[in-house]
């Protein structure tokens, strides 16, 4: 008896476990979706992001933005310029080539100056001899070799005082032995390679420099545009990710080298701490509800911008579907309803609805792309919208059908006896008092045809692309751009909240739909309760 | 009640006629112009449209990356004006444009290298054709073998329609079927991603989707870089085409997307993206 | 939209009686026609009311023309791929699609088309779905039919809807994005896009459907043989596995095919989550290993292939087997279903 009582508690337990697994189970795939997906709507937007959206989509006012823009320069370009002056340390051949150049440039103008011989002899000699010096401090290895050859240079600056040309000389010398002090010319080679580390991570944080010329892409016009982004992007700055070899035979380590430590000693070793410290006035960062995520056009590869166009592209294409599959489902419901009895050819109709509502959504693309798309002649918003309206057509008619069979007869009987024919009963009686649940079934095969991908894979949608102008053109739709962002198109690694944005985007849409569904049946249910 | 009904009638006929006359519109639009072909190439499709459509905002462009094999076959349709391409034309497929009176020039625009990629956790740094081989058949299936750690390998690669796969297939694994075992993706972004995830795995990309997070490895001991790609010196290393039916007439739309590349602006994109442009070396 | 308008002047029988009431008290001749006709009197009448019965008739037929002209293009552009010069060459290339291990559809020497990995990779999800997804699915329909009250029942019923209605293409995004990197960490499994995470999204995609019909079916059994069986003093569960679930088998046979069928012809999911390698796994047990579906197959080489080319027609072929396999399982389906409602219909 114990055993029996225990058993008949371990099932009900389970049950209701499974209930509960059932709760869970929804919440942890709905949760992390909807969760980060709102990130691309709410979130702390950067300096960066306003020229984006003043750039790209015109939004806020033009003085503002350059004043803006103006401070955040003036604070950027001490960093450039500590790097400038420690790059060209570092990069020595433009050096060589430069001073090459300053001695070729003071010979023509001694000449150009009628300079007396011997005079033109004795100044070109020294400055011969100055740009040996400099040219074989630059070549060398040797640390001390090197800090010894700039300052026989810079002895000599009093020499060439009245001299202008020759000024840029004592300058690179100066400035390569402020280098040189600070690093040993024998590593210059593995500097280059970090420094171009360096540069790469600062384009992506900080976008182009202000004196470059503008990138032709989007995607590389604007620096770090989010707050979260920054805090992403300044750590590639700031770290030099390395993978090492910890035990032999293993998988290799993710190691952080701190770039402070790489270039300790040097003129940046301060850098990385001072940019990291500013990081805040540098951004700007402010909190942002960028609602017009829904609106917006995206840039090709969906780096910046919404969902707009995916999202009227699926309405698009699901209220075509509907404007077909409405009428032939209330239609074929009222027959079967009306007129279909038990005889061979309804049953027959039946089968063929189930078998309908049973076919594989990925073979009403096959069917799309073997009859539709040759009958349009290419991929487009029609085929798609008439292979959806194939595909949710079943629903409907079952839908209609039940809410229809729900009409009490004493309605259709009183009507009948009043002298309304058929057709006059169905249009004014039966369909009005049945509409509710029409409806409801209506609402959710709209957001069955809204989310479905694989019917429209091959017949008209596409992952980047123009707004359609025809309905012969193919057009950009949620589910599609879904699949294209999460399968990892570039902008999955460098944006992941585009991609979460544009799955919360089709998931709110299909649970918007449901909701009034269910809103609906609710309050129809509700008054059929009250009667 | 008649009148009622008449009403209603000439209502129905009305947007019967409404209806027609939408479609009829709708019939005669014309589209933009379409652009079609190899995943690989898509990325400079993209680019090259958008940077049109600052210059040209009136010409819709659409870029459909659907493979190389796809593009040539819309070409020879008439489904598109540009099909891009990651590999030259087959004979069959020459053949059969001639036949429908389609009559392809190639336009070579850049350079792309297909590396062999690693998860950056993998000790490997270098592998050969032989061995590469025998991994995508299957006879090798774990590091370990190689010198590597004790990790299962995860074979992936692009599908077999894709020009990706004809020139890994041709010119690295010598044209041998693939084992059982292997994964395939659909495109290049994918299969980054499936080897920036799987510390096991073994993919192959095109240069311009290496990142930190995937490790390029040297093939038969030359890495991929720009300058062994540009100098064909990279086993690997194939030209990327645009092709079109008949030399585009000058100064068309067509024929600007054609030589877009030649511009200076062309060719920062290309660097943008990763690949090699023509006239730099 | 004014939901509650027709309601209300429907549900006034006294204002239709009125109206009645006075049309009869004053005789003007409203309507025109006596009410009964016989074809000659109305032929108008007679005409246009069995012309509308055509039409909707013909309407009607739209769903079953559907299901027609799916059938015929589908295998219609299968066929070139079956199609050899003789029939022995027609029965060998059929037998390599269905046996064949080896899928090298582009190939340039010696293309193959065995599509064996493709069936069974199908068949290996949705039976391991299905093993997760029954048990869970009759439970709470259990549940929902016979332990909860009616205030639990109204709260649970909308997460199931909400389960039932999110996109395929969401379940996929989850599977590849969240699980896949989860199963790796956790398990240690060489690759997260693996039969194990494809056949996890797919039980919980079918659950609900299993739930609905399974729930239907056992709410159609009367109270009486509950209330027989307590009444003999077994338990809940006693009641319910012994006496309940015997009672619904057909309707929970057919909820559990249909749950099936909706595995079976999922795409997106298992494109997205199952790896896509065309191999039969071995040894069988062992789910870490990727597998390629029929569904994904298509969804996958489809985009790249090129129309007219055997790849092509393959990839229709496959659709085809595809098509076959629901088709029959939607008849075994039905089959049950009708079972349950000649039942009702007896009592």
């Amino acid at each position: 008896m114990m055993l029996r009582m225990l058993f008949d508690k371990l099932f009900t337990g389970s049950a209701a476990g499974s209930v509960g697994l059932l709760c869970l189970l929804l919440i942890v795939v709905l949760g992390p979706m909807v969760w980060r997906g709102m990130g691309a709507v709410v979130f702390r937007e950067t300096v960066e992001f306003r020229k984006m959206q003043h750039a790209i989509f015109g939004r806020g006012s033009q003085a503002e933005i350059l004043r803006e823009t103006e401070q955040v320069d003036g604070l950027r370009k001490p960093i450039y310029d500590t790097f400038d002056s420690f790059a060209q340390g570092i990069d020595v051949d433009k050096q060589l080539d430069r001073v090459r150049e300053i001695y070729r440039e003071y010979g023509d103008s001694l000449r150009q100056r009628n300079t007396p011989a011997d005079e033109f002899t004795q100044l070109r000699s020294t400055a011969k001899t100055i740009r040996d010096r400099l040219t074989e401090a630059l070549e060398t290895v040797d640390q001390s070799e090197a800090i010894s050859l700039t300052l026989q240079v810079l002895e000599m600056e009093i020499n060439f005082a009245g001299e202008p040309q020759l000024a840029e000389f004592f300058e690179i010398a100066r400035r390569y032995k402020k280098t040189v002090e600070g690093i040993d010319p024998g590593h210059r080679q593995e500097y280059a390679e970090l420094l171009r580390e360096v540069r790469d991570a600062m384009n992506t944080l900080f976008g182009p420099r202000p004196d470059q010329p503008k990138p032709p892409l989007a995607e590389h016009q604007f620096g770090a545009t989010r707050w979260d982004l920054v805090q992403r992007d300044v750590r590639f700055l700031l770290y030099d990710e390395q993978w090492v070899q910890e035990t032999p035979g293993q998988p290799l380590q993710k190691k952080l080298i701190p770039r402070k430590q790489q270039f300790a000693g040097t003129e940046l070793e301060g850098w990385f701490d001072q940019i990291e410290l500013d990081l805040k006035s540098l951004f700007r960062p402010r909190l942002r509800i960028y609602w017009q995520y829904f609106f917006d056009d995206s840039t090709p590869g969906h780096f910046f911008g919404g969902v707009g166009p995916e999202i009227l592209g699926t309405l698009l294409l699901t209220l075509l579907a509907m404007v077909v599959a409405i009428p032939l489902g209330i239609i074929s419901a009222a027959y079967l309803v009306e007129y279909g009895g038990d005889t061979f050819i309804i049953r027959i109709i039946r089968t063929c609805i189930n078998t309908l509502a049973g076919v594989p959504s990925i073979v009403f693309g096959l069917f799309g792309l073997a009859f539709f798309v040759i009958l349009f002649g290419r991929p487009c918003i029609l085929a798609a919208a008439m292979t959806l309206a194939l595909l949710v057509l079943p629903v409907i008619i079952r839908a209609s059908e039940e809410a229809i069979r729900a009409v009490p007869s004493t309605y259709k009987e009183a009507s009948l006896s009043l002298g309304a024919g058929r057709f006059r009963t169905f249009m004014t009686v039966i369909l009005p008092a049945a509409m509710p649940g029409i409806l409801t079934g209506i609402i959710l095969s709209l957001s069955r045809a809204a989310g479905e991908t694989a019917p429209i894979l091959f017949t008209g949608a596409v992952f980047l692309g123009p707004m359609p102008r025809s309905l012969l053109d193919s057009t950009r739709a949620l589910p599609y751009g879904v699949h294209g962002i999460a399968t990892g198109d570039k902008v999955g690694m460098t944006m992941p909240h585009q991609q979460y944005g544009m799955v919360m985007a089709l998931i709110v849409l299909v649970l918007l739909l449901n909701f009034l569904a269910i809103g609906i049946r609710w309050r129809v249910s509700k008054k059929l309760r009250g009667y | 009640m008649n009148t009622r009904f008449s009403v209603s009638r000439i209502g129905w006929v009305g947007l019967v006629i409404g209806m027609l006359v939408t479609t009829q519109a709708v019939w005669s639009a014309e589209g933009g112009l379409i652009v079609d072909g190899s995943t690989t190439v898509g990325p400079l499709g993209d680019a090259f449209a958008e940077a049109f459509k600052t210059s040209h905002p009136d010409i819709a462009i659409t870029v459909n990356k659907t493979g190389s094999g796809d593009g040539a076959a819309a070409l020879i349709d008439g489904r598109c004006q540009i099909a891009m391409m990651s590999r030259f034309m087959k004979d069959t497929e020459f053949t059969k444009a001639v036949v429908n009176k389609v009559f392809p020039v190639a336009h070579t625009i850049a350079m792309d290298g297909v590396c062999i990629v690693l998860h950056p956790s993998n000790p490997i740094k270098e592998l050969t054709k032989e061995q590469i081989t025998k991994i995508y058949k299957g006879e090798i299936t774990n590091w370990k073998e190689l010198g590597g750690s004790d990790l299962a390998i995860v074979a992936i690669s692009r599908d077999t329609s894709s020009g990706t796969y004809e020139t890994f297939h041709e010119l690295v694994i010598n044209k041998e079927k693939m084992g059982p075992s292997v994964e395939y993706v659909s495109s290049n972004p994918q299969a980054h991603a499936r080897v920036k995830s799987t510390p096991g795995a073994i993919g192959y990309i095109g240069l311009g989707f290496i990142d930190a997070y995937v490790k390029a490895i040297k093939l038969d001991g030359i890495m991929p870089t720009r300058q062994t790609i540009a100098k064909g010196k990279y086993p690997a290393s194939r030209p990327l085409f645009l092709f079109t039916n008949g030399y585009p007439k000058l100064g068309s739309i067509v024929h600007e997307l054609c030589v877009f590349h030649l511009t200076e602006k062309g060719q920062e994109i290309i660097e943008a993206k990763g690949f090699i442009p023509l006239t730099n070396y | 939209m004014d939901i509650r308008k027709p309601n209300v002047t429907i549900l006034q029988p006294t204002s239709g009686a009125d109206r009645v009431r006075s049309e009869q008290s004053k005789p003007v001749a409203e309507f025109s026609r006596p009410l009964l006709l016989s074809p000659g009197q109305d032929l108008l009448g007679y005409v246009t009311g069995h012309l509308g019965r055509g039409t909707l008739f013909v309407i009607t037929l739209v769903s079953v023309l559907a299901v027609f002209l799916i059938f015929w293009f589908v295998i219609r552009e299968a066929i070139p791929f079956l199609k050899g010069e003789s029939l022995g060459q027609t029965i060998a290339r059929l037998t390599e699609f269905l046996t064949g291990k080896n899928w090298y559809p582009e190939a340039h020497v010696h293309p193959e088309f065995g599509a064996l990995p493709a069936i069974v990779g199908s068949v290996y999800v949705t039976a391991v779905a299905l093993v997760l997804s029954v048990p869970v699915g009759l439970l709470c329909a259990l549940f929902l039919s016979d332990m909860a009250p009616f205030s639990i029942r109204q709260a649970i019923k909308p997460v199931i809807e909400i389960l039932a209605a999110i996109p395929s293409v969401a379940y996929g995004f989850f599977a590849i994005i969240v699980v896949a990197p989860w199963l790796q960490h956790t398990f240690g499994f060489s690759t997260g896009a693996n039969a194990l995470n494809a056949a996890m999204i797919l039980a919980i995609m079918a659950v609900p459907t299993i739930i609905s019909v399974a729930e239907d079916s056992l709410s159609a059994i009367g109270r009486e043989i509950r209330e027989a069986s307590y009444a003999l003093g077994a338990t809940r569960a006693e009641t319910l596995l012994k006496v309940v679930i015997p009672a619904a088998h057909s309707g929970i046979i057919a909820a559990i095919i249909l749950g099936m069928m909706r595995a079976i012809g999922e795409t997106m999911v298992v494109w997205m989550a199952a790896g896509m390698a065309s191999q039969i796994p071995s040894p069988w047990w062992d789910l870490s290993q990727s597998v390629r579906p029929m569904t994904a197959t298509i969804a996958q080489e489809m985009g790249e292939t090129a129309r007219g080319t055997v790849h092509y027609y393959a990839l229709f072929a496959i659709g085809c087997v595809l098509l076959i396999f629901t088709f029959g399982m939607n008849l075994i389906s039905e089959h049950f279903m009708a079972r349950i409602h000649r039942r009702e219909g007896g009592r």
